[in-house]
């Protein structure tokens, strides 16, 4: 069974089910039995739903003139 | 950054080839605020915008080689990463895989007993849900801090994945990292905002 350890090195591959087979029991059954781990995985994945909602999860908005400035340099571009 | 109304590239590759005005701003419109921000991961704030136009420019010269082994929109981001690296280089700073790939432990040994068991285990959070974290103004910042202090390429990766949602496959096309590198970045990313939140909540 895994350890402690090795649970929180691989939690993003548990989270996003890329674990490969044969670790996957030895997985479960450890977070059945560890408080501790589980919390930490249930904080793992409630960092990356706060990442996704955090004011730097938003690209940055392009205006209408920004957007005919680039056209215009991509046009010159073609024209070299 | 909507592109519901983009074309798909079968229509639009044509008309970007045949430098298509309409198509230039359909496609600049889709795309440039992700750019910006996959180099603002890169770069910084300061030179990402530029950065991001000169990538379309290399967009527009690389085109017709474009072999369409991904998406227009993936090789895009390829091409605003590679150009956010190569100017990193010439400024003489790291966009160093070992950096980013670095072998230092996800969570300090410390609180681990010689088991490799919890010694000192995760503290409570005060709250559990993206929405109640985030509401705490130091709490937003300390992770935008946590965010900042990144290595480019793991800033890069959580970004392309936990913001932008992209898959794992696009993501290492972009970053030009293999598959298990690419996942090494995000989760020591995803590892170091974690314990920044902890650190906060253990306050």
């Amino acid at each position: 069974m895994p350890s402690c350890k090795d649970i929180t090195e691989h939690s993003s591959d548990y989270l996003e089910r890329n674990l490969p087979w044969w670790k996957r029991p030895g997985y479960w059954l450890h977070l059945a039995m560890c408080i501790h781990c589980r919390r930490y995985v249930d904080q793992l994945k409630l960092t990356i739903g706060t990442i996704s909602k955090s004011p730097d999860a938003t690209p940055p908005n392009i205006s209408t003139e920004e957007i005919q400035a680039i056209v215009e340099k991509m046009k010159q571009s073609t024209k070299k | 950054m909507a592109n519901s109304t983009l074309p798909s590239d079968d229509e639009l590759i044509p008309r970007l080839l045949a430098n298509d005005e309409t198509s230039y701003a359909q496609i600049v419109s889709a795309y440039h605020g992700l750019m910006v921000h996959l180099a603002r991961a890169i770069v910084g704030e300061a030179i990402a915008d530029e950065v991001a136009q000169e990538a379309w420019v290399a967009v527009l010269r690389a085109l017709p080689k474009f072999e369409r082994r991904s998406s227009l929109k993936t090789w895009i981001l390829r091409i605003v990463s590679n150009t956010a690296k190569s100017r990193l280089r010439h400024e003489s700073r790291t966009v160093s895989m070992d950096e980013s790939l670095e072998e230092s432990p996800i969570v300090d040994p410390a609180r681990f007993k010689p088991n490799a068991h919890w010694a000192s285990p995760p503290v409570m959070w005060h709250a559990d849900t993206p929405d109640a974290l985030l509401a705490s103004t130091e709490l937003r910042s300390c992770i935008s801090d946590a965010l900042s202090t990144l290595p480019p390429l793991q800033r890069a990766a959580v970004t392309l994945r936990d913001m932008q949602g992209l898959s794992m496959e696009a993501i290492c096309k972009i970053l030009e990292v293999s598959e298990s590198n690419g996942r090494v970045l995000l989760h020591r990313a995803r590892s170091r905002i974690q314990m920044a939140i902890e650190e906060h909540e253990g306050q």
